[in-house]
């Protein structure tokens, strides 16, 4: 029993050599705060100085959408993913332009995972980032 | 009947060895995968508050490698049984418990190797391994009598 109890505890020290590696070989892509890395979120002050140079995705369900939005966003959720991607490339989407997609807090999810399927399924070329502090953030500069 | 046990063993071994693996590399092109996309795997089964998700994100997929390795050398190979064993409990408890909650996860288990496998296939597999692991436990190991796999 002690050995097996010596066994475990050796190879759980073990992993802990490479794990410590990996995370300083990602320390800058890691973030141990929110599920999107510090480098892929902005600000709202900086996303509102970026003005016509950025598009504006919103990332909450439709119904939110309709209640209120950030002047000028797109709806593009994951509800209606394969009907709102199409039209946004069509009729909004721009290479030169920078994307700023938010939801409603910072705790929810759905802007980083609008984020990552527009940069990993859509391929798109722009700078990406997800508005810090979501819709509410932004109604508490607006304020 | 010791060829079974060891070629079991070997089995197990190489599909931890594997499933830890498809967590930290991407073979096709090969290229090093940001840990942030098994901490949101992780994360996504909501039992885990994102700190230690990621915690865990880096430290799992060496804890399969190592105890995988160990299995099919033959080294520190109570442990490895008793600790991939404990881990098969956790993730089976944790996939069942999403299911439960109406949690529609992509289990993560073998990377993106297994995106599209479907819940019952994922339980399938991990029962198999579970029974395979019991089986080891009870008869695969060494009897105490003979020498141990390591001296420690």
């Amino acid at each position: 029993m002690r050995s097996l109890l010596r066994q475990s505890l050796l190879l759980l020290g073990l992993a802990c050599l490479p794990a410590a590696g990996q995370a300083l070989y990602f320390h800058d892509k890691v973030s141990w705060q929110s599920r999107i890395a510090e480098a892929d979120m902005i600000e709202v002050d900086l996303a509102r100085s970026w003005g016509v140079e950025a598009i504006w995705i919103d990332a909450r369900p439709a119904v939110d959408f309709d209640r209120d939005h950030v002047p000028g966003a797109i709806l593009l959720n994951e509800d209606r993913w394969n009907e709102l991607l199409p039209q946004f490339l069509q009729e909004q989407w721009s290479p030169e332009k920078k994307i700023v997609v938010y939801c409603s807090s910072e705790s929810c999810n759905l802007a980083g995972d609008v984020a990552r399927r527009l940069r990993d399924e859509a391929k798109l070329p722009n700078q990406i980032r997800v508005l810090k502090g979501g819709w509410e953030g932004w109604l508490k500069t607006r304020k | 009947m010791k060829f079974v046990w060891r070629t079991l063993g070997l089995l197990v071994g190489a599909v931890f060895v594997f499933a830890g693996l498809t967590k930290i590399v991407d073979f096709q092109p090969f290229r090093f995968l940001d840990p942030m996309e098994l901490a949101r795997d992780i994360d996504n089964y909501k039992i885990l508050p994102w700190t230690l998700s990621v915690w865990l994100a880096l430290y799992l997929p060496w804890l399969e490698i190592l105890c995988g390795l160990a299995l099919i050398f033959r080294r520190l190979y109570s442990g490895a049984i008793a600790l991939v064993l404990g881990l098969m409990i956790v993730f089976i408890g944790a996939s069942l418990a999403a299911k439960a909650r109406g949690i529609d996860i992509t289990c993560g288990c073998f990377g993106h190797v297994s995106d599209q496998l479907s819940f019952a296939w994922h339980m399938v597999l991990d029962f198999a391994i579970l029974g395979a692991l019991v089986g080891l436990w009870f008869c695969g190991r060494r009897p105490q009598s003979e020498p141990a796999e390591t001296p420690l």
